[in-house]
């Protein structure tokens, strides 16, 4: 609309720059996974054999139904806590609910394997908890396997049900409950004929998300499932005992992975799509004060709940200060865990920010001028181009990594062992989110501001310059900050993409857990914690971001 | 300030947004210091028109003229016309000065300059003193000030109103109409403004251009739109107006000719002016509620009578909503006095001047006039 004239303007390279880039580092990856599924692996000719072994051998088909059993536990006992914790918050007055709030949101924005390790410390083999049930002659179930899986799972992600939900409670039009209490009906009918079903998009939104992200969660099963195997650790563990030859047995995984993922994705999309009854602010329900032991009880299973999520974490940061001699932690509390990042591994360190900090530049500019022509210019080209920006969102980072390490260890884009390569995994993970969000901002954006601006005299890249780019600004840089910290997280896909000198704090940690080194692993966890709660408390002090954006991280 | 007086034409203009046709076959030529409006329902292209003129979309025919200079492929940018929005467009991360200063500094005005023109504009607009507030502390009045302003201060070739009005209340419109009105001819600048509101339309312009289905249907000074309406849309859609069909009969001599209006068995003879009626023999006739006659005079011409269904009564015009043998019939009585406005459902007369009878064709809507239509 703007600038009116039909010649090649800066948005008509930016639609090709998009194209670029879903083309080399989205397309011919994911091809070269495709095409490995269906290559015979001593001859390299295409073939079915990979997936016939897959449907025709337990090992691998067993991994699929572990994947979906992790899923739909994680994502059933997330509803029961979830549910509660999100109802009371929102209907009922507790006392420090914005810190339950907080603390939800820290849990779930923790690297994604700090809880399984912090249930290994409390209830493996050697963990103090299990150590004390033992000697009051109480043997607990051992941890490694599905019971630890869903037990970090559920208490990771929770959240993202708790606060969809929460957020779907609070903006109901009070109106609604109230005509129905008028036409007679009582409270807990009004209940469940009426609120209920108006936040039941919310709820099995929160829940697809759930399943989705305990179904591609690499972290977790690798350092808690044990033999219990899983798609993303099975293909982890295929392609490095595949890593001679061609990974065609790994790439089949991952392709099944991502389809299972797919569907998941499709169904949220869906639901999602459908009409949200959430409505202007202006008739909130009440929020009602409970009295005496009602009240306790609200309040003890508020609190146990976020209690039970946030324990990983405070274990983590007090293990982190603890003194170790080797693998072994000893009596005492000293620095000594951070001393030995700092003089072994500072480069991990720096790796970490340095990597994440250029990631989340790429991520901010390009996701914004994105953004812009999605949201602004949809001509055929972009319209084409704004699903293919998508595709990440179904790509889970397991199945990412062999993609960038299968297509990137060759010419003509050797990438292998590079900095850019986990760089680029950072970008291209986070970037359907930065487009997204950025294309929502602007929504919001009335177009007639831009038009002031041009018939002001204003040329368009102007305009977008003093105008568009400033009033989005704060959501801009609040969605940056949320992907600097998912990035600083990011292990999945950087597991396979690492070389010694491009070591991040994630991999660090997983390798020490791996090696028995807790020490380290808790101090680096402590590290990254810190960071999180930091970004956290920026985005809503200074941006005044309530909880939604970081479920939409 | 030193603002040039540009006319505008246009000529053969022709718009389509994929298969619809939004403008088509529009002629003007706006004159220099004129108040023109563009009048029309919504959807019906005026919108479109001055958004084609500021340069947001493109013709697919058809020229565009600001004095002498052809604009077709001059970018908006360029064009150095001052719109001022529906909702209002107010920069709301700047302040009311930045606002304003907004165009003069893309145009890289000296500083001191910038300055005077700011402070003139915000003067011009009664916002002087408002330099730094932000526009979320603003009313929607003075938001759309400062848009007035913005659009001013670069001292434009015109000033386009995109329906500037329609967001603010109605006795804030009324007073923001006077001041438009009032600072556009202090300055002598020419204007096009769009309105769907016929009132506004009809105070606020030296012309009109009513607009529909993408096409001008009249173009007039607003005493001409509303008393001379060249076919059937324009006199229906500015002010109230009575239709229905009747029977075309013999010359009654003098300009005047015999008509009937048949109603289920009852037939009413009538007089309407004859001319452009030759070789007709029906016709829609329609007259405007504060034109008939009161009368229970048996001899006088046009006579109707109806049962009264409703009344309103708007202080210095009384309006009685009539049944004339099933057909809704509105009439005004002016300066109502007490006991003036009869019960409901009584039997109310009334007589239609001839000269006060508008014709249309029944099947174009165009006025039946000397000359034809048009």
């Amino acid at each position: 609309m703007i600038g009116g004239r039909k010649r090649a303007d800066i948005w008509t390279l930016i639609t090709l720059l998009g194209f670029a880039i879903v083309l080399v580092f989205l397309v011919y990856p994911l091809f070269d996974v495709f095409k490995y599924s269906f290559a015979d692996k001593e001859t390299g000719v295409p073939s079915f054999s990979n997936w016939v072994q897959f449907f025709s051998r337990t090992y691998y088909l067993r991994a699929f139904s572990h994947s979906i059993i992790v899923a739909l536990l994680t994502t059933f006992f997330s509803a029961v806590l979830g549910i509660p914790l999100a109802f009371f918050t929102s209907r009922y007055r507790i006392r420090g609910s914005n810190m339950l709030n907080t603390l939800a949101v820290l849990a779930l924005l923790s690297p994604p394997f700090i809880g399984a390790y912090s249930w290994i410390t409390m209830l493996g083999r050697n963990g103090f908890l299990r150590n004390f049930f033992t000697s009051l002659g109480i043997n607990l179930p051992p941890i490694y396997g599905l019971l630890g899986i869903v037990l970090a799972d559920t208490l990771q992600y929770y959240p993202f049900i708790s606060l969809m939900l929460a957020g779907a409670l609070m903006t109901i039009d009070r109106s609604l409950e109230e005509a129905s209490e008028n036409l007679g009906a009582r409270s807990l009918k009004t209940f469940f004929s009426v609120t209920i079903p108006l936040v039941m998009p919310s709820l099995t939104g929160g829940a697809l998300i759930v399943f989705m992200m305990s179904l591609s969660n690499f972290g977790t099963p690798m350092i808690i499932g044990g033999n219990y195997l899983v798609l993303p650790t099975l293909a982890y563990n295929l392609y490095t005992s595949e890593i001679s030859e061609s990974p065609g047995m790994a790439s089949t995984v991952s392709i099944i992975l991502m389809m299972c993922a797919s569907v998941v994705i499709v169904l949220q999309q869906w639901v999602s799509s459908r009409r949200k009854y959430a409505s202007m602010l202006v008739n909130r329900p009440v929020v009602k004060k409970l009295k005496g032991i009602k009240s306790l009880a609200a309040h003890f299973i508020c609190y146990l709940i976020v209690a039970l999520s946030t324990l990983p974490l405070a274990i983590i940061v007090l293990y982190s200060f603890k003194n170790t001699s080797g693998p072994v932690f000893t009596k005492g509390f000293s620095l000594q865990s951070y001393k030995q990042i700092f003089f072994d591994v500072p480069k991990t360190v720096t790796n970490s920010f340095l990597y994440s900090l250029i990631a989340v530049l790429l991520i901010a500019s390009i996701g914004t001028v994105l953004g812009f022509i999605i949201a602004r210019k949809r001509n055929l080209a972009v319209r084409i181009l704004d699903p293919l920006l998508m595709i990440p969102y179904m790509v889970p980072g397991t199945v990412l990594g062999i993609g960038f390490i299968v297509a990137f260890n060759r010419k003509p884009l050797y990438l292998a062992g590079t900095a850019i390569i986990i760089i680029m995994t950072y970008f291209i993970r986070r970037l359907p989110y930065s487009v997204r969000s950025a294309a929502s901002i602007l929504k919001q954006i009335d177009p007639a501001l831009e038009e002031a601006g041009i018939n002001l005299g204003s040329p368009p890249g102007r305009t977008f310059r003093t105008i568009t780019l400033p009033l989005m600004q704060s959501g801009i840089i609040s969605g940056a900050i949320m992907s600097w910290v998912t990035s600083m997280n990011e292990l999945s896909a950087s597991i396979f993409l690492y070389v010694g000198k491009t070591m991040t704090m994630p991999i660090k940690i997983y390798l020490s857990v791996a090696d028995g080194y807790f020490g380290t692993a808790s101090a680096m966890s402590t590290i990254l914690l810190v960071v999180t709660g930091v970004a956290m408390f920026v985005v809503t002090k200074y941006f005044n971001r309530g909880s939604e954006t970081f479920i939409a991280a | 300030m030193g603002i040039l007086m540009t006319s505008i034409k246009i000529s053969n203009l022709e718009k389509r947004f994929g298969d619809l046709l939004a403008l088509s076959d529009i002629n003007m030529h706006i004159g220099e210091g004129e108040f023109f409006t563009l009048l029309g329902p919504s959807g019906c292209g005026k919108t479109t028109l001055l958004r084609t003129i500021a340069g947001f979309y493109r013709q697919d025919k058809g020229d565009i003229w600001l004095g002498d200079e052809l604009i077709n492929d001059v970018p908006a940018y360029k064009r150095n016309t001052g719109m001022v929005f529906q909702n209002y467009a107010v920069f709301p991360h700047m302040t009311v000065y930045e606002n304003v200063a907004y165009g003069l500094k893309v145009r890289k005005l000296p500083a001191k300059e910038i300055d005077t023109r700011v402070k003139k504009a915000l003067q011009n607009v009664h916002l002087a003193g408002y330099e730094d507030r932000t526009p979320d502390k603003l009313s929607g009045g003075q938001q759309q000030r400062v848009g007035l302003a913005r659009a001013m201060a670069i001292e434009p070739r015109v000033l386009l109103f995109d329906e500037p009005l329609s967001n603010l209340d109605a006795k804030l419109r009324v007073e923001m109409r006077d001041e438009i009105r009032a600072v556009q001819k202090s300055l002598g600048i020419t204007a096009v403004y769009v309105t769907h509101d016929q009132e506004e339309a009809l105070v606020i312009s030296d012309r009109i251009a009513v607009v529909n289905f993408g096409r001008i249907q009249q173009i007039g000074v607003p005493w001409e739109i509303y008393k001379n309406p060249s076919n059937r849309f324009v006199a229906t859609f500015v002010g109230k107006i009575n239709t229905f069909d009747i029977v075309l009969k013999e010359s009654a001599g003098n300009g005047l000719r015999h008509a009937e209006f048949r109603s289920g068995d009852q037939v009413v003879p009538f007089i309407v002016p004859a001319a452009g009626t030759e070789g007709r023999e029906e016709a829609v006739l329609a007259f405007r509620p504060e034109d008939v006659v009161e009368t229970s005079q048996a001899e006088s011409q046009n006579r109707l009578s109806g049962i009264l269904e409703a009344t309103s009564f708007l202080g210095t015009v009384a309006s009685l909503e009539l049944n004339v043998n099933g057909l809704n019939v509105v009439v005004e009585r002016h300066r109502p006095k007490q006991g003036d406005i009869p019960a409901v459902g009584s039997r109310v007369e009334f007589a239609v001047p001839a000269d006060a009878c508008l014709l249309f064709d029944k099947k174009t809507g165009d006025r039946l006039r000397e000359g034809g239509s048009r």
